[in-house]
């Protein structure tokens, strides 16, 4: 289903093992304060039981105050113990996750966009948000409660062990059962709850999107239908929250009632070794008490489990973006950026030969592709859908590299080049554009990160982007998320505008004005053309008047180069670009 | 027993406040609640007894060697283990089936009205704030309901037990009377600090993450244009200012968990420290002044389930507050412009009439197809929300202003087909059912006419194929057409079209044109659109400049005899510079 690869238990290990190592001084401190809060802890009904002595030994007030004095004195200690402990936990859990996201997020931009499209933007994205943030709240809520209760579960373990090693085996008898259920519990949890959230979010969705397409909603009258899409939603919830309240209905009554066993079994076993001398009373009353006290840390340790699973799965899934990942290409986001060579205007001579291209053990989309591209030609893509235009324009952009047969720029396969050599003399912009959060010049920067506000602004106008006028805050103004949404036009400029900024050797557009009205488009096109004379343009579009104004045009049907010739050359031959360019006329 | 889920009528919520609301929830289902309440208490109470079971297993026993009775008292313990973890699970199961009522009662309310307001609701609320009350805020409103079980046996359990301290000394009822509460609110503001810490820095978190996203979802741009090195560093220094604020919150987190360590554990010491002096003064007897300890011991969990539920409650009231907000929008607040002359209705024409602009005076004929070519893409928008009654205007349709029509009528006969209209998610069969009734074979015939037969055909699962919100799967022009085929398939008696053949190839555009006439024959059809195909297969086209209509005629005619309109609608690539005249 899922193209992307999920970390096996070795490199979870590893990389968990990792996070610790890196920040070794840290844990130890943690762990120590902890222990030291635990011990603070324990001493307070310790300290009770020594007043209750006190008391039945008729000692003075005096005594008494001392010991009262002692409990305050060890709670306060407990306190500031938990106190620093927690802080210095925060701290490394904040460290490691912040290491971990970065990492996640410098390994997705590293993957090449072929990876990305075959495992989808949708389980990359749930990646980066729901996993990411679930290991996040894991780090920071689970594992300090995990570390206490584990804490304080061995120390009072350990305490009755101590106290007598045959009370101590005693008290473990009770744990099997335990052991049994979290176990049953646990291997069906995590499909249970990654379910019942999957039906949550889609109740939220169909909420969202009915809100969302409200408009329609009423311009359609789909009231009832959307009613009814929600009501079989809220069902779903529903029926995944009943799955895992059966679940639950099993795992919590036989733990709870299990916390019972341990205690009732060092009482009964202590009588019999009382009753041999073997042990003192005193010392099975203490096992029976601190027996009383692990329930609290071993029902928090046991309730966060599930919580702590789920994290570790995230963890997985986060660690295995980027597994794949060709480590030839991996050094565009390390370092500093690299400068940008000067290179001379020289747009280098694009050649297809043989190229023949199928998607993931599809039939082939282009059957035996010959191209020869002149440098700073306007060359133009036309054809029916379907016919492979698209494939084409990736092809010759070297984001995929042809099954067969060779895309070359002078002489050397474009899937050769570094990857940010190729993005500086090829630039494919195409119809689905992006809008990223951030102000309209962080928008335009990182195509060129030296391009001044003015030549911004002259980017702006070189594609007719005229809504640039009515922005208040002009470059500063925020995009996106919220902020002023742009329209699919006014995004398409501003794909357009980058383009122009990159001012790469040689331009692909697929189909970048689609979105424009069509005098908009004629208008943006021309402009554009202007600024970018010089350059390779290769343009595929629907609307003829590109075609029209190119040196070349290229018509592929079905996978094949039918006709190549300019316009004129074209409508005179009478062939399949006349038929189109006649019937565009109306 | 658990609810009947989903609810078949949810009945009228309470909008008169957040509180309200949530007391309209628990008036919903009382006999749930009630359920919930007397298996808290007995739980809550419950939980005192392994203690004293203990107590007495040890007392009478162990020391006094007495093995029959340890026996007996042993298995009392696993008999006490076994009937709480009883009524501990019939307690969850209990406030579950409250909660999931709730939530399954506020859903249900919300998309019944949401499926109401219908096109004012984007322009008043954005999907996100949807988002955020459709999921959080519902799960927040009902965890208030939690109080009304174990909430009401906390507040039993503490009175029972200041009762059995009454019995034994009264300064020491006294003192946790007054001392419990007092400990509550020394350590409730303190959470709700907690919270604004952590809502600021949750903030934060969601913004880092939809970074994150962003970036994800721009992949291809960046792989496009270049600049992830750039990008990786920008989000590397916001991680690193999360990282600052997740100190931040570290820091006021880990003193809000020492005090409520010290707070509480003060106040025990107090307590046992003056039942010890009152023990050795001879004023209680020892094993009272045990049992003190246990009982104010046992008052600890009661505290926190109070605790934890005045915190669900600030909680749950605010985002109560956004449901109710959400459901006191109402479409006829917020409509277009009110019905002129007096608030009756006037019914619709009849049949087939004909629809009047007198901003633009432009008249559409009925049961024509009437081409619009505007100058001005946005003045033909606008138009076209005058005509279908998206905003308030002088519109008349058969000679009746078109703003005293009732709504529901206007909108079960003129339909405005736009750009953006949404296509929901679900197979492309049910994306195009939007008439009751429609078979396969109208669904086929209606994407014959949009020239969108062949998405349905390359797919094996034909019509069953899955769509996503948006289509988002679909290319441009595929999305184009099968909006064009759901708003034929609605077969409104007045279909008005914006520009709908802009993303297609020009063989597709001209097959639509000619199968849309035929398709409409006999209906009123409104095209707005520049192309000469859609504009030669009109009835009728009006020329649409500087906002008003300046010729109406035969694309032909209008051709020859209205140069503007040639040159508006050319596409003769090399005269048709219209650049100048336009702006």
């Amino acid at each position: 289903m899922s193209g992307l690869p999920v970390a096996d238990r070795p490199v979870v290990r590893r990389a968990a093992l990792g996070l610790i190592a890196v920040d070794r001084r840290a844990v130890v401190v943690v762990l120590l304060l902890h222990g030291a809060a635990a011990v603070a802890g324990l001493a307070t009904p310790w300290l009770l039981g020594r007043i209750v002595d006190a008391v039945a030994a008729g000692a003075g007030t005096a005594e008494l105050d001392r010991l009262a004095l002692a409990i305050g004195g060890c709670v306060l200690a407990h306190g500031l113990l938990t106190r620093y402990a927690q802080y210095a936990g925060h701290r490394f859990g904040e460290r490691a996750v912040a290491r971990l996201r970065e990492g996640f997020v410098a390994r997705t931009l590293d993957l090449p966009i072929s990876v990305v499209e075959r495992a989808g933007t949708g389980e990359l994205a749930t990646r980066s948000s729901v996993d990411v943030t679930t290991v996040g709240s894991t780090v920071r809520d689970v594992v300090p409660v995990m570390v206490i209760a584990s804490t304080q579960l061995t120390l009072l373990f350990g305490a009755v062990f101590l106290l007598h090693p045959l009370l101590g085996l005693v008290a473990l008898t009770g744990l099997p059962s335990i052991v049994a259920v979290t176990r049953w519990y646990l291997r069906r949890a995590r499909p249970a709850y990654l379910a019942e959230g999957a039906a949550t979010a889609e109740l939220t969705e169909a909420l969202t999107t009915t809100a969302e397409g409200a408009r329609t909603v009423e311009g359609l009258r789909l009231g009832a239908v959307r009613i009814a899409h929600g009501r079989q939603r809220i069902g779903r919830v529903w029926a995944s929250r009943r799955a895992t309240l059966a679940l639950r209905s099993v795992f919590f009554p036989v733990v709870e009632a299990s916390y019972a066993l341990p205690i009732a079994a060092v009482l009964l076993f202590g009588g019999v070794l009382l009753d041999r001398d073997m042990a003192t009373l005193g010392e099975v009353v203490a096992a029976a008490l601190y027996l009383q006290q692990a329930i609290e840390p071993l029902d928090r340790l046991l309730q966060w489990m599930e919580q702590a699973q789920r994290g570790l799965a995230s963890f997985a899934r986060v660690l295995g973006v980027g597994q794949q990942s060709d480590p030839a290409t991996t050094s565009v986001t390390a370092g500093a950026p690299r400068p940008r060579d000067p290179v001379p205007v020289r747009p280098g001579r694009l050649v297809v030969r043989g190229a023949r291209f199928s998607y993931a053990d599809g039939p082939d989309v282009l059957h035996g592709i010959d191209l020869a591209v002149r440098a700073g030609e306007r060359l133009a893509i036309v054809g029916p859908s379907g016919a492979g235009k698209s494939t084409l324009a990736r092809l010759l952009a070297g984001i995929d590299a042809p099954r067969e047969g060779v895309v070359s720029l002078d002489g050397r396969p474009v899937t050769d080049l570094d990857p940010a050599e190729r993005r500086r003399r090829i630039a494919l912009v195409t119809q689905e554009h992006h809008v990223f959060i951030g102000t309209l010049r962080d928008n335009l920067a990182f195509a060129a990160p030296d391009a001044s506000d003015e030549q911004m602004r002259a980017a702006l106008a070189a594609v007719s982007a005229d809504w640039y006028a009515d922005l208040a805050d002009g470059l500063d103004t925020q995009l996106g998320d919220g902020a002023r949404e742009l329209g699919a036009a006014d995004a398409q400029q501003l794909a357009l505008a980058r383009l122009v900024l990159a001012d790469p050797h040689i331009l692909i557009l697929d189909e970048a004005t689609a979105a424009l009205d069509p005098t908009t488009a004629r208008r943006t096109e021309r402009a554009l053309a202007a600024v970018v004379s010089g350059r390779t343009v290769i343009a595929i579009a629907h609307r003829l008047n590109t075609a029209h104004d190119a040196d070349r045009v290229a018509v592929l049907e079905d996978g094949r180069i039918t006709e190549l010739g300019s316009h004129d050359e074209l409508v005179r031959a009478g062939g399949a670009y006349a038929a189109l360019w006649h019937s565009w006329h109306g | 027993m658990p609810p009947q889920l989903p609810l078949a009528e949810p009945g009228t919520p309470d909008t008169r406040g957040p509180l309200w609301y949530i007391w309209w929830l628990v008036r919903c289902q009382p006999w749930r609640v009630l359920r919930g309440a007397l298996i808290g208490t007995a739980w809550m109470l419950g939980l005192s007894l392994r203690p004293y079971l203990v107590a007495r297993a040890i007392d009478d026993g162990l020391r006094a060697a007495d093995y029959r009775t340890l026996l007996w008292w042993v298995a009392a313990i696993v008999a006490a283990g076994t009937g709480l973890a009883y009524l501990g699970i019939m307690r969850h199961r209990t406030m579950t089936f409250v909660r999931e009522d709730a939530s399954a009662r506020s859903a249900t309310v919300l998309s019944r009205h949401l499926s109401g307001i219908g096109a004012v609701l984007p322009r008043r609320l954005a999907a996100g704030d949807v988002a955020t009350v459709g999921g959080a805020d519902i799960t927040h409103t009902s965890a208030v309901l939690t109080m009304t079980g174990p909430g009401v046996g906390a507040v039993l359990a503490y009175v029972f037990v200041a009762f059995v301290l009454w019995s034994v000394a009264p300064l020491l009822a006294v003192l946790v009377l007054l001392g419990v509460p007092a400990v509550v609110l020394v350590v409730a503001p303190l959470l709700r600090r907690l919270e604004r810490v952590e809502s600021v820095y949750r903030h934060q978190q969601g913004v880092l993450t939809t970074r994150a996203a962003d970036i994800v979802a721009g992949l291809r741009v960046l792989a496009g244009v270049g600049g992830r090195g750039l990008f990786a560093r920008r989000y590397a220094a916001r991680s690193q200012q999360l990282l600052a604020e997740g100190y931040r919150v570290g820091a006021v987190n880990s003193w809000i968990e020492a005090l409520t360590i010290v707070v509480p554990g003060l106040f025990l010491a107090a307590v046992v420290w003056l039942a010890a002096r009152m023990a050795a003064a001879g004023d209680i007897t020892i094993g009272q002044m045990v049992a003190v300890y246990g009982y104010v011991a046992v008052l600890i969990v009661p505290v926190w389930f109070l605790l934890e539920g005045g915190y669900q409650l600030i909680r749950g009231r605010v985002a109560a507050r956004r449901i109710v907000a959400l459901l006191n929008l109402t479409p006829d607040e917020v409509g277009p412009a009110s019905p002129v002359g007096g608030t009756q209705p006037q019914p619709a024409p009849d049949g087939p009439a004909d629809l009047h602009d007198p901003d633009t005076g432009l008249t559409v004929p009925a049961g024509r197809l009437l081409a619009v070519a505007a100058d001005d893409p946005n003045a033909a928008v606008a138009l076209a929300d005058r005509l279908g009654r998206y905003v308030g205007s002088e519109v008349t349709w058969g000679g009746v202003p078109l703003t005293s029509i009732a709504l529901d009528e206007v909108r079960a006969r003129i339909l405005v087909a736009d750009h953006d209209s949404y296509l929901f998610a679900g197979t492309l069969r049910e994306t195009l059912t939007v008439r009751a009734g429609s078979s396969d074979a109208d669904l086929r015939v209606a994407l014959r006419t949009a020239s969108a037969e062949d998405i349905v055909d390359a797919h094996p699962d034909g019509l069953a194929m899955p769509v996503g919100a948006r289509a988002r799967t679909l290319s441009g022009g595929q999305r184009q057409r099968v909006r064009l085929a759901r708003a034929l398939l609605a077969e409104p008696d007045v279909l008005i079209l914006i520009d709908p053949t802009s993303a297609v190839d020009s063989h597709t555009e001209a097959r639509i044109a000619r199968r849309l006439h035929a398709a409409r024959a006999g209906r009123t059809t409104v095209v707005l659109t520049s192309s000469p195909l859609l504009l030669g297969n009109a009835d009728l086209v009006a020329h649409l400049c500087q906002g008003r209509v300046v010729a109406v005629g035969s694309h032909v005619e209008l051709l020859q005899g209205d140069p503007g309109y040639r040159a508006l609608v050319s596409r003769d690539g090399v005269s048709a510079d219209v650049d100048g005249s336009r702006r």
